[in-house]
């Protein structure tokens, strides 16, 4: 038998190539002396030739025949939809591109590149780490065609119209309107659980003007029931600076001759506070709410007590 | 883009075939070595490819084959036939293509109306719609820093130590820049220790330019899954319940237990100060198992820091 890779392009080109989808009965005839004979040996070479095509991303139509040859299953690809769009990039688009790609060393976006006809090896100043997550291709494609994407969350079944994808600090996030909950919910495609199933495009359309990143807060601070909560932090000179400078001059309540001050910051979130208090070491302290710095207290004390 | 050593499977050889036929029918010929250097291959591996898909083509497979052949080095075709076009964009293509280029659109100095811009419009338009967002904002002095790289100029900077837990001022000679689950750092010469650090770029509070070019210097970057994971750094064993869970994708790890109940991790420790931090953070859902010198390191910045509130006597307690 020949090599598997001669009779896998062999087929491409006779599906490219055929006016009308062909039976699997035909191909065999064509391809005669490349598959097994026999029908189970040759439907089970067949089939994982067609799941290779489908990994690498050929597309593959299959159509149920009528007539004499009624119930059999025929194959084309449609040419039209196998090849690469013309996307008219100029030498410089192309050389921005390249360098994007270069920066961001991922795998596929460099085989992308050889697609559109840039390719070769370029070393950048700046490299940018990009999270990645399995769900990450599948969930840009049901946002880009407008298809409800289906997946599993903490163990539970999801139907999600997704609007769009965001990157913020280091975690990719897909923002869109949950049809169960009838309402917008955000997800961490990290946490999203094994395959995502794409539905029929253009099952909806996405709110004029939406912008994922005003769909949850920037700051994690603020996300919980009273999002206008504030605390009072006394943070010394060391710090002051680097603080007012983050969390912007709005929230300085005063300024000691010391150089340290007092700040205002968002305390919804009791887990961010605490982290973000945590984070200035013993250059911060609550002073109020009394609730809050009870809080730190008592979470400091629960440590002591654990040694 | 792929290990050169080793058996190839099908898909990646059929893979790359569909994208080099197309390339190669463009241009009618080429050096094979120039071909193999383009689409990562070995000139073995290349010349394998192409004697075999010599050999292909349409049924009855006389004259219909794909028309190519090696000549004193030299890759040629004559006519193009079927594979004339690349294959479509594959959706991980898709996806890291248009991720790459926001994430460069966040860059310091990236033209909004430049040749970066204008690629990334044709891109989602080809591939129907764009919906990636992304945020990766670079602190003040991330233009300074890349420019200086650029030119191998020495800075003096204002830099947060968070190890020495102080300010400090210090010559560096910026190398490579990265950006790393949301941050931005440099790699740089330190003058002062004369070693190669890496430094917060959001920490970096002043910078001032010194006009001394120093010569250029390869610097490896590390990719994601590396960072942290150098081998001279010590180890910590961490127990960590359900709350604490996060630590695990917000920090590489060394290895994973999962358990019923709690999940054991080991976690690089690039300084003693960082784990006491993370440590505050987590509370009572983590437990140090080892090393035994870091058993009670939680419960003793916990102590130091509660001196300040027990001092003032007025918390509710």
């Amino acid at each position: 038998m020949v090599d598997a890779l001669e009779r896998v392009t062999n087929l491409v080109a006779l599906l490219l190539e055929t006016r009308a989808p062909i039976t699997l009965e035909q191909i065999g005839n064509e391809l005669r002396g490349q598959y097994p004979v026999g029908d189970s040996a040759l439907r089970g070479s067949f089939e994982r030739d067609k799941a290779l095509l489908r990994e690498i991303g050929v597309p593959l139509e299959t159509e149920v025949l009528g007539g004499a040859d009624a119930g059999k299953t025929a194959y084309r690809i449609d040419r039209r939809r196998y090849e690469l769009a013309d996307l008219d990039l100029t030498a410089d688009e192309r050389h921005a591109l390249q360098m994007a790609v270069a920066a961001a060393r991922l795998s596929e976006g460099e085989f992308g590149l050889l697609k559109l006809g840039a390719g070769g090896g370029v070393t950048t100043t700046v490299v940018t780490n990009i999270p990645d997550a399995p769900a990450l291709p599948a969930l840009r494609e049901a946002a880009a065609s407008h298809a409800v994407a289906g997946f599993d969350y903490h163990g539970t079944p999801r139907q999600l119209q997704p609007y769009a994808l965001l990157l913020r600090e280091g975690f990719w996030y897909v923002i869109g309107r949950d049809l169960a909950h009838e309402a917008d919910r955000t997800y961490r495609v990290d946490r999203i659980e094994g395959k995502v199933d794409i539905g029929e495009p253009g099952a909806f359309s996405r709110p004029a003007g939406f912008d994922p990143r005003r769909a949850f807060p920037t700051d994690p601070k603020l996300i919980g029931d009273e999002p206008l909560a504030r605390a009072v932090v006394h943070v010394d000179a060391a710090r002051a600076g680097s603080v007012v400078a983050d969390l912007g001059a709005d929230a300085l309540v005063e300024q000691f001759a010391d150089g340290s001050v007092r700040v205002e910051v968002p305390c919804a979130n009791l887990d961010a506070f605490r982290s973000w208090l945590f984070g200035l070491g013993s250059h911060g302290e609550v002073l109020s709410p009394p609730d809050v710095r009870n809080e730190v207290v008592r979470w400091l004390r629960a440590m002591v007590a654990a040694r | 883009m792929s290990a050169k050593r080793g058996p190839r499977p099908t898909s990646e050889r059929l893979r790359r075939l569909l994208v080099m036929l197309p390339w190669l029918m463009e241009r009618g010929e080429v050096p094979l070595a120039e071909m193999a250097d383009r689409f990562d291959l070995t000139v073995e591996q290349l010349v394998k490819d192409i004697e075999l898909v010599s050999m292909c083509g349409l049924p009855p497979f006389v004259d219909e084959l794909i028309d190519v052949w090696i000549d004193d080095g030299v890759v040629s075709t004559g006519i193009p036939r079927v594979f004339t076009r690349p294959l479509r964009l594959t959706a991980p293509e898709g996806f890291a293509l248009l991720a790459a280029a926001r994430v460069a659109m966040q860059m310091p100095g990236a033209d909004p109306d430049g040749s970066l811009a204008r690629a990334l419009r044709k891109l989602a338009a080809a591939l129907g719609d764009d919906a990636v967002v992304v945020e990766a904002g670079a602190p003040p002095a991330a233009a300074a820093i890349a420019a200086a790289a650029e030119s191998c100029e020495r800075l003096h900077i204002g830099y947060w130590s968070a190890t020495a837990d102080e300010p400090s001022e210090r010559d560096i000679t910026p190398r490579r820049m990265f950006l790393d689950r949301g941050r931005w750092y440099v790699i740089a010469d330190d003058h002062r220790s004369n070693e190669l650090r890496t430094f917060r770029i959001d920490r970096i509070a002043s910078w001032e330019r010194s006009g001394i070019f120093g010569d250029a210097r390869e610097v490896a970057v590390p990719t994601g899954d590396e960072w942290f994971a150098d081998a001279d750094l010590p180890v910590v064993r961490v127990r960590l319940l359900a709350a604490a869970g996060w630590v695990v994708e917000r920090y590489p790890t060394r290895s994973v237990q999962p358990g019923l109940d709690a999940t054991v991790v080991e976690l690089t420790v690039t300084h003693r100060r960082w784990l006491e931090q993370l440590l505050l953070r987590l509370g009572p859902s983590a437990q140090v198992l080892a090393p035994a010198e870091w058993v009670d390191l939680g419960a003793a910045a916990a102590a130091s820091l509660l001196v300040r509130y027990d001092a003032e006597g007025n918390d509710a307690n």
